[in-house]
């Protein structure tokens, strides 16, 4: 999985100021879930799945999301943000082996 | 000179042992060790159980009216299933909507994903792709800045579960 961690970050092309966009994210990450022996008795292992999203604009938090298991491998977000300034969007990631990921868009007005 | 046992001693070291033990319990979903998340996730619990220890008995309102929760009717496969909420509510720092929890009722974990937003949002949407295991409910709980519960929820067909174990 050496594309583990890859972010892609849309945001729409035409934005005007004071504008509530939407934003999409996806990240290339396996999400594991929890795996049972032939006796259905979990094994007990370090799963590897993303915690934490934290989405950024302008150096100030928009959201936060705490994942469990539950969450799609490859997991995609969207979230909304009102457009005050150009500046850029960033989202980090945080999974439970450790690895934080980390990418960022610009908003740009038209 | 070692510290002799005395009854007070032993009790507080048995304390923090029993702390310790809780600690484990909480974080049976996050493997020790992990940057883990904050207690309340990943535990594999009925969802009965897993709402009352977050919320406690506080009471939920119907906020069908002003949740729009947009799922699939049917999802063929249950690994990948599109999930949106939209909360028709002001975005201001004096009234916005603090956090948004999306709950699947038959999920061997069934909190799903907490999403936490501040009033720079300027609009309470949020997206994601969840698994769900089999058909069920899922319900978005909405909670606002002045600690109102909402809750909307809607029944998906799953075809194809997407949880595994």
């Amino acid at each position: 999985m050496s594309d583990i961690g890859k972010i892609r970050i849309r945001v729409p092309s035409n934005v005007k100021a004071g504008d509530v966009v939407r934003v999409r994210c996806l990240v290339i990450h396996p999400m594991e879930i929890i795996q049972r022996d032939a006796q259905g008795k979990i094994i007990d292992r370090n799963y590897n799945y993303i915690t934490r999203v934290t989405a950024t604009y302008l150096g100030k938090p928009v959201v936060t999301f705490d994942l469990t298991q539950s969450v799609s491998e490859n997991p995609a977000f969207s979230f909304a943000l009102k457009a005050t300034a150009p500046g850029p969007v960033k989202v980090s990631f945080v999974d439970t082996h450790g690895g934080k990921y980390e990418g960022t868009a610009d908003i740009a007005f038209a | 000179m070692p510290e002799p046992i005395t009854r007070r001693s032993a009790l507080g070291r048995l304390g923090a042992v029993g702390v310790a033990v809780a600690a484990g319990t909480l974080g049976a979903g996050a493997p020790a060790g992990a940057q883990g998340p904050s207690p309340a996730f990943g535990l594999q619990e009925s969802v009965q159980d897993g709402l009352k220890r977050v919320f406690g008995g506080r009471p939920m309102r119907d906020g069908t009216a002003l949740i729009k929760l947009d799922i699939p009717p049917i999802a063929e496969n249950g690994a990948v299933v599109p999930v949106s909420v939209e909360v028709n509510a002001p975005m201001t720092p004096a009234s916005y909507v603090k956090s948004i929890w999306i709950v699947a009722d038959k999920n061997r974990i069934p909190i799903i994903a907490r999403a936490t937003l501040t009033p720079e949002a300027g609009q309470a949407f949020v997206g994601a792709n969840v698994r769900l295991g089999e058909t069920t409910d899922v319900r978005a709980i909405v909670e606002q800045s002045d600690g109102t519960l909402l809750v909307a929820k809607r029944e998906v067909k799953v075809t194809v579960g997407g949880c595994g174990g």
